[in-house]
């Protein structure tokens, strides 16, 4: 009987164990909280999702999220260091940037991100997306190039010699235009800088040509791109190329010839009466393109544009920016009714500190990439250019945009001497329009100015001229490990 | 047989009849005819005893029915002796042949040491078990050759760097499987908080028996998949036989900063900042802030988030076994304050451990366990991984506020500006947080709550067979808890911020096995078979809340503006297994054994997911052969060689779903979006090791030294890398290949000896030294080499020909004479010079010709400079007893590495940052030969902020005296009386003395953890603490 016992126990102890087969459930999971690559193009919501997908690459705290913008600015005269830390762009304003910085290496890999995803969905889409998405599908391809125009502008903006020099001869930055989605694809040599801008020359033109005039809705007109967003930042690019004869084709397409300055076609872009309004509701008539953030999708932190300009300690920010009293607001014609310096400029523990941005923590604002009066101005530079003449129309723009700011100021032919005074009181008003709108720098850059020296209680730092290997950023020291064919 | 012992029983039933009750006395002596004092006299099946006197006599009275006497001592082989009709019993204990006794804990099962033929040390658990340390593994330091611990910074319950034979491993784990009682148990640290919690923690160091240290592929094979990096096996402890025994061991101490950085005084601050600001020409801005009573302000910052934190711990257990039934039960207590402030560690603890004998051929079993342990901390350490750099990290805080201001304002208040320290005086703006407040406002705890039980049943129906079979879960509910206030600190910018997380870890694992043990004459073996399946799942979600709606709220359920997810995870893994393992002896002499494991990972990709792996080893005991005992054995008394290779593998760290390629979901605008988020390798495999291992283990002069020798060699191939991307292709993370190789090769050496062993003073004393030469042979295609960052900046690297993690930095020769600059070294050779007060386009000069020189590019001038890991390491024990007074010291060591030493960087820097005392002997006029170059206002190249450089690795060789124990036994005499079994006091110190060359505070800290190519970084960790402890242990 005991026999038995042992038999029976042996068995089911075996059965227990030994037996238990290997379950196929557990040695194959699927995962629930990603899509499959083979399924990312399933459908159309999956499709548009992507597209967003590239807009929230730009949006970025590294690149339009903030980052970009500060950069640019505080490289310019207009922003005073208050901070020594090297992680909030002190090395950005003291032209420090070495190849090892988080800041060289951060942008760069920003904008490449940016520019893979638009590489690996226009793949997608021609693969499988552009049956599923239909009529869709063109203006969802646009969407994308139109992101990836505005990465490699941006890089061109940091990394290159300006195009004016040796007429985009000088070395680019590596032009990647197929996905990559797996390791293997380290080495790229750079393109020239003329090819990179015709690269993003190309996608604006697909872009211009594919994009719904409009989105349907203002929110959607300002976040997502629309043709006379990629006219603009065509204005924008061939300003940067000193190509002002294709500026003014461009532009035209959206300035009308005379006052008041409307867009004919597409969204019908103008100068927002309520200049404040651009900074606070963030969704006005001339903002053309825009970032933007809401309670659960901030910038994140240390990108934030208001925690870097606002004062320290007001709503959280950190002050590490104030306004240079020698720059832009030491120019004694832009008034103090003119509602940029009585609305958007604060006075806080004797400095002067810049108030596009005051939403406090976590720093909400929407950042504006692209406004309207930049289309205009840039069309009146290229005209005064292109004319070598005090030019009337541009006068106008030029007008269009001082009054709205300040109606106490228009200026006549009478007021410019001739063209180069004409250039520069618009160049002044670009200045003085987009502080802290990540304009200053390609401005100076596109012209081959210097950087103006700056200085604080004991630091200075020197102007840097064109010739000067600080006047654009290093190669990133992570490209240079990597990649074998950079530089 | 059978009837002989019929027969003898009953005369001995006879015999006790007619004597119902009797005194037996006698004298117990050891061979050589010493007395032996406290030798434990007990009638056999009873619980009736006594002990020696120290003369070696007992006088013992017997019950009737007592048949036989046990004569037992430590260190004694046990005898039992028939009562009979004697009246007095004189027994000859012999010494335990230790090595031959010993059991050891193999892999699912146990084995005679002498019959081993894999590399297993063995650390007992009274070894750890009063060290004022959260978890057994910190306490393993020094205690096995071949066993690495590096205990990364001071930080309470943080994970030590654990290597068993080196670094086996790049981008996985190289962490060792840990087991408990045949469970495979969590490791790591899982913590989402500022706090360290390292999850072995939840393990009672009190409650341990016994820990295995198994190193070679015939050790671990058994555990195929998962040991490449060795395991280590944890046994708790069990009820021995006799009468309930109850045991308390308790202690109190101290916790402080030990070998602090010595920084400037408010005064030397003052006068070397203006220097550097008067080296350019500049005026003083650095200017003396005064008390209300008109002193100088001078505030040690140190003081303000060390300090001396007091400790506490408490076990009780009770344990006892009948003939059937054997039970430990314990609870225990423990309280450790850090020397950070508000860094606390609280454990509770309960174990119960049964084994029951339910009849002749079965038996059952639990061991079970729940641990609730909450580990605090207030402030950011900046010495967990990742936190080198973060802005509240008061590793360098402590160092670097400025002295010359307060922590108040003389009106009461916080001394602080924005989210910055207030000035004060000082016109220059110091931008670090004032790290009171936080400390008085912020908290950023983690509790863990975990219950571990194993149930088994046994059955054995035949003499040699037997199959057992156990359930194990293991459940680990951890619970996040951060408020950071808005006054200053992480939660200023965003007016307040609360965050929570939950977290479930849950595993089950089923074992199944069937053993055969079986002698035919002079052969031996023993075969083991089983089946094991393991799933772990985990999953976690939580909140994060901004922007206070009122002061009044300090937790998450108060009243936020903004509602952000955080700590959301969904993971499973699951592990399907086969193994077996046969060893096989001829006369004890001649062994061989092999074993193999199939294991079957749902990690890897489709078609890849089952591997093999195996060891075979063999054994040969010299010393059993005849030719041996003609008279080598007088000298060499046992001498076994061994010898073993195999092929294990490591899954440790490779994400669950790492083979496939990812879309995922975020935001844009307030509506979902979706990107390219992980490339996926469709080919993942197995990383796998080939271990071999040749030793041999001895005793001489009559056991007088024993000791143990091994030879080995890892061969670590289809090494998992991740492959790094240049920035430019924009791919969202690399990923994970089978390329590479690395191998690891060395020699263990033990010793053991009791030279001194009398009747007043015993002097023990074992010294283990290891050798590891570590080598990468090669690395991804199209991958020369592969840079880890530490937060901010780079300095380690790994390329093929060196070994991991070398330290990675720009050369520099020291302090130019003449000019006072640092002199860099390019690539090329070129030396140039810094001068930061230069324009910047021209700070950089040619040392030959002063012309200017491009500046340094971190990416093309770093050079690979020197190797982090130690090449050799080892332990020193020496215990010494006097009479009832014992002393224990235990010295480990490190030698030829070298750290990077970035918290010199730190406080060498030039912006408003303070200094140690050592920039007191900067340059200041032509001709002088310093290291430190000539202060220039804002200068953050010179010093190696910017980048890392040759001057901050510096070698980091140490002696510790780890620990030092001064201990009492109240004599038997004495604790009898007061109805005690024994009872020992002792003064316990860890951490007291170190001789190292090292300038920070100690060269054995991690900034990186347990990371592997990036080990050896020194940057802003705060140091190890110094633990001084009393203690008390009483059994009843």
């Amino acid at each position: 009987m005991r026999k038995y016992i042992y038999s029976f126990s042996a068995a089911l102890v075996l059965a227990a164990g030994f037996s238990s087969c290997v379950k196929d459930k557990y040695m194959n999971p699927v995962s629930q909280t990603s899509i499959s690559d083979v399924n990312a193009f399933d459908t159309k919501t999956r499709i548009d999702a992507q597209v967003m997908g590239i807009y929230s690459a730009l949006k970025s705290g590294q690149l339009y999220g903030g980052r970009y913008f500060i950069y640019n600015d505080v490289r310019a005269e207009n922003f005073l260091s208050n901070d020594g830390n090297r992680v909030t762009a002190r090395a950005a304003w003291e032209f420090s940037e070495a190849s090892g910085d988080n800041e060289v290496n951060n942008l760069w890999a920003a904008c490449y991100t940016t520019i893979n995803r638009v590489n690996i969905f226009l793949e997608g889409m021609k693969n499988k997306g552009n049956a599923v998405a239909g009529a869709d599908s063109s203006r969802f391809n646009a969407e994308a190039r139109f992101s990836r125009a505005l990465a490699y502008y941006s890089l061109l903006q940091f990394y290159c010699r300006p195009y004016w020099d040796g007429n985009g001869s000088k070395p680019g930055v590596p032009l990647r235009l197929t996905a990559i989605t797996n390791y293997g694809y380290n080495n790229l040599k750079r393109s020239t800088v003329g090819e990179v801008y015709q690269q993003i020359l190309t996608d604006l033109n697909y872009a211009e040509q594919n994009l719904l005039l409009n989105n349907g809705s203002t929110i959607l007109n300002i976040t997502r791109a629309h043709r006379n967003a990629a006219i603009a930042l065509k204005v924008r690019t061939y300003l940067s190329m000193q190509n002002y004869p294709a500026v003014i084709t461009e532009a035209n397409k959206m300035v009308s010839a005379a006052a008041p300055f409307v867009a004919a076609t597409g969204v019908p872009h103008v100068l927002s009466a309520n200049l404040v309004s651009v900074y606070t509701t963030y969704q006005t008539t001339e903002s053309v393109f825009s970032m933007p953030f809401t309670t659960v999708d901030p910038p994140g932190t240390q990108n934030q544009l208001g925690f870097y300009y606002m004062p320290l300690g007001v709503g959280g920010a950190s002050g590490i920016f104030y306004l240079n009293p020698s720059g832009i607001i030491g120019d004694a014609s832009w008034t103090a009714t003119d509602v940029r310096r009585s609305s958007l400029i604060i006075t806080n523990g004797g400095k002067q500190w810049l108030a596009k941005y005051t939403n406090p923590g976590p720093f909400l604002d929407w950042a504006p990439v692209i406004r309207y009066p930049e289309v205009m101005l840039s069309l009146a530079e290229a005209l005064v250019r292109t004319t070598n003449t005090v030019d009337t129309r541009a006068v106008a723009l030029l007008n269009a945009v001082r009054n709205r700011a300040d109606a106490a100021t228009t200026f006549t032919t009478a007021n410019f001497a001739n063209s180069t005074a004409l250039t520069d009181a618009i160049l002044k008003e670009r200045n003085i329009e987009f502080l802290g709108e990540g304009i200053r720098s390609i401005d100076i850059l596109r012209l081959g100015l210097d950087f103006p020296a700056k200085s604080i209680p004991g630091f200075s730092v020197a102007a840097i001229p064109s010739s000067s290997p600080a006047y654009f950023w290093p190669t990133p020291s992570e490209e240079s490990r990597y990649n074998t064919l950079i530089d | 047989m059978r009837k002989l012992y019929l027969l003898l029983m009953g005369v001995v039933f006879f015999a006790m009849q007619a004597n119902a009750q009797r005194t037996i006395t006698g004298k117990v002596t050891d061979e050589k005819g010493n007395p032996i004092a406290n030798a434990s006299v007990l009638v056999k099946g009873s619980t009736v005893g006594t002990s020696t006197s120290a003369t070696g006599i007992y006088t013992l009275a017997v019950p009737a029915t007592a048949k036989a006497l046990i004569f037992s001592s430590v260190d004694m082989t046990s005898q039992e002796v028939l009562i009979g009709s004697k009246t007095t019993i004189d027994v000859t204990l012999k010494a335990e042949d230790k090595v031959m006794q010993e059991v050891v804990v193999v892999g699912y099962g146990t084995q005679k040491k002498s019959d081993v033929t894999g590399n297993i040390a063995t650390v007992k658990g009274s070894a750890i078990a009063d060290k004022p340390v959260p978890s057994f593994d910190a306490a393993l330091a020094g205690r096995a050759a071949g066993v690495q611990i590096t205990t990364a910074n001071g930080v309470l319950n943080n994970p030590p760097v654990f290597r068993i034979r080196g670094t086996n491993s790049i981008n996985l784990s190289s962490y060792p499987l840990i087991v408990i009682d045949g469970v495979v148990t969590y490791t790591g640290d899982n913590s989402q908080t500022l706090a360290a919690s390292n999850v072995l923690s939840n393990i009672n160091p009190s409650d341990i028996e016994s820990m295995e240290i198994l190193k070679d592929a015939a050790a671990t094979a058994i555990y195929g998949s998962r040991a490449a990096n060795g395991v280590v096996l944890i046994t708790t402890k069990k009820g021995k036989k006799g009468k309930a025994k109850v045991n308390y061991d308790g202690w109190v101490g101290f916790t402080q900063p030990t070998r602090m950085w010595e920084v400037l005084n408010a005064e030397q601050y003052m006068m070397i900042k203006n220097e550097g600001l008067s080296n350019v020409g500049a005026a003083p801005r650095y200017l003396p802030s005064y008390t209300n009573d008109g002193k100088l302000i001078n505030t040690n910052w140190a003081d303000v988030v060390y300090r001396q934190g007091v400790s506490h711990s408490h076990n009780l257990n009770v344990a006892g076994a009948n003939e059937n039934t054997s039970y430990f039960f314990s609870i225990g207590y423990t309280n450790q304050q850090g020397m950070i402030k508000k860094n606390d560690f609280d454990r509770k603890t309960i174990r119960f451990n049964v084994d029951h004998k339910v009849n002749n051929w079965m038996t059952v079993g639990l061991n079970s366990s729940y641990a609730n342990e909450l580990n605090e901390a207030a402030l950011n350490s900046g010495s967990l991984p990742g936190a080198a750099f973060a802005s509240g990290g008061i590793g360098r805080l402590a160092l670097t506020l400025p002295p010359n201001i307060g922590v108040y304002l003389n009106n009461g208040t916080y001394n602080i500006s924005g989210n910055a320290v207030g000035k004060m005086n000082n016109i220059e703006t110091p931008t670090f947080w004032n790290p009171q407040p936080i400390l008085d406002q912020n908290y950023s705890n983690t509790e863990n709550n975990r219950i571990v039980g194993n149930a088994y049943i046994q059955i054995k129906p035949t003499k040699d067979i037997t199959f057992r079979t156990s359930y194990g879960v293991d459940y680990l509910n951890t619970d996040n808890k951060n408020f950071y206030s808005k006054i200053q600190g992480d939660g200023f910018a965003n007016s307040g911020t609360a965050f929570s997380t939950l977290s479930k870890d849950k595993r089950w694992t089923l074992t199944s096995t069937l053993q055969y043990d079986k002698t035919f004459g002079s052969h031996s073996v023993n075969l083991l078979l089983g089946t094991e399946q393991q799933r772990s799942t985990f999953e976690g979600f939580g909140l994060t809340r901004q922007t206070l709606s009122d002061d009044f709220f300090t937790v998450i359920q108060g009243g936020f503006n903004t509602p952000l997810t955080a700590g959301l995870g969904l993971g499973e893994n699951y592990l399907a297994s086969k193994f077996g393992r046969i060893n096989y002896d001829f006369k004890k002499k001649y062994f061989i054994s092999g074993s193999v494991r199939n294991d079957g990972y749902s990690a890897f990709a489709a078609g890849k997911k089952f591997g093999n792996f195996y060891s075979y080893s063999g054994g040969w005991d010299l010393s059993r052969e005849n030719f041996w005992s003609r008279g080598l054995s007088k000298v060499l008394n046992s001498f076994k060689l061994r010898a073993s290779y195999g092929k294990v593998g490591n899954i440790s760290g490779i994400g669950n779903f790492s083979s496939f390629s990812f879309f995922s979901s975020g935001l844009y605008n307030g509506g979902a979006s979706l990107a390219f988020s992980q490339a996926g390798n469709p080919d993942l495999t197995w990383e796998t090791s080939k271990k071999s291992d040749i030793g041999f283990t001895f005793a001489l002069f009559n056991s007088l030294i024993s000791g143990e020798f091994a030879y080995y060699k890892n061969n670590i191939d289809g090494l998992l890398l991740s492959v790094p991307n240049s920035p430019s292709t924009g791919m969202p993370n690399s990923v994970l290949k089978n390329v590479g190789s690395m191998y690891n090769k060395g020699v263990e050496i033990t010793l053991n000896s009791t030279p001194v062993k009398g009747k007043h003073f015993t002097w023990n004393t074992s010294l283990n030294i290891s050798n590891n030469t570590n080598k990468v042979t090669a690395l991804a295609p199209g991958v020369p080499f592969i840079t880890t960052a530490t937060s901010l900046e780079t300095p380690s690297i790994t390329k093929a020909g060196y070994s991991v993690g070398m330290l990675y930095v720009v050369e520099t020769r020291g302090v130019d004479a003449a000019t006072g600059r640092r002199i860099f070294v390019r690539a090329d050779g070129a030396e140039i010079l810094y001068n930061h007060q230069a324009p910047v386009a021209s700070r950089w000069t040619y040392r030959s010709n002063g012309q200017v020189a491009p500046a340094i590019n971190p990416g093309v001038d770093q050079k690979i400079w020197r190797n982090t890991a130690p090449k050799y390491f080892g332990g020193f024990d020496n215990s010494f007893k006097i009479d009832n007074f014992e002393v224990s010291a235990l010295l480990t060591y490190q030698f030829d590495f070298y750290v990077y030493n970035g918290t010199r960087a730190s406080v060498l820097d030039q912006r408003f940052w303070n200094s140690t005392t050592e920039v007191l002997t900067r340059w200041q006029k032509p001709g002088d030969v310093t290291k430190i170059p000539r202060l220039v206002y804002a200068d953050n190249v010179s010093n190696g902020s910017a980048q890392p450089i040759s001057e901050n690795a510096q070698k980091g060789d140490f002696v510790k005296l780890r620990s030092l124990t001064l201990a009492y036994n109240l004599p038997t005499s004495l604790t009898s009386k007061a109805g005690l079994s024994s009872m020992r006091f002792y003064l316990s110190g860890q951490n007291l003395a170190m001789i190292t060359k090292y300038q920070g505070p100690d060269p054995e800290v991690s900034s990186n953890g347990n990371g592997n190519t990036n080990q050896g970084i020194d940057r802003n960790t705060v140091g190890n603490a110094l633990t001084v402890t009393v203690g008390l242990n009483v059994g009843f």
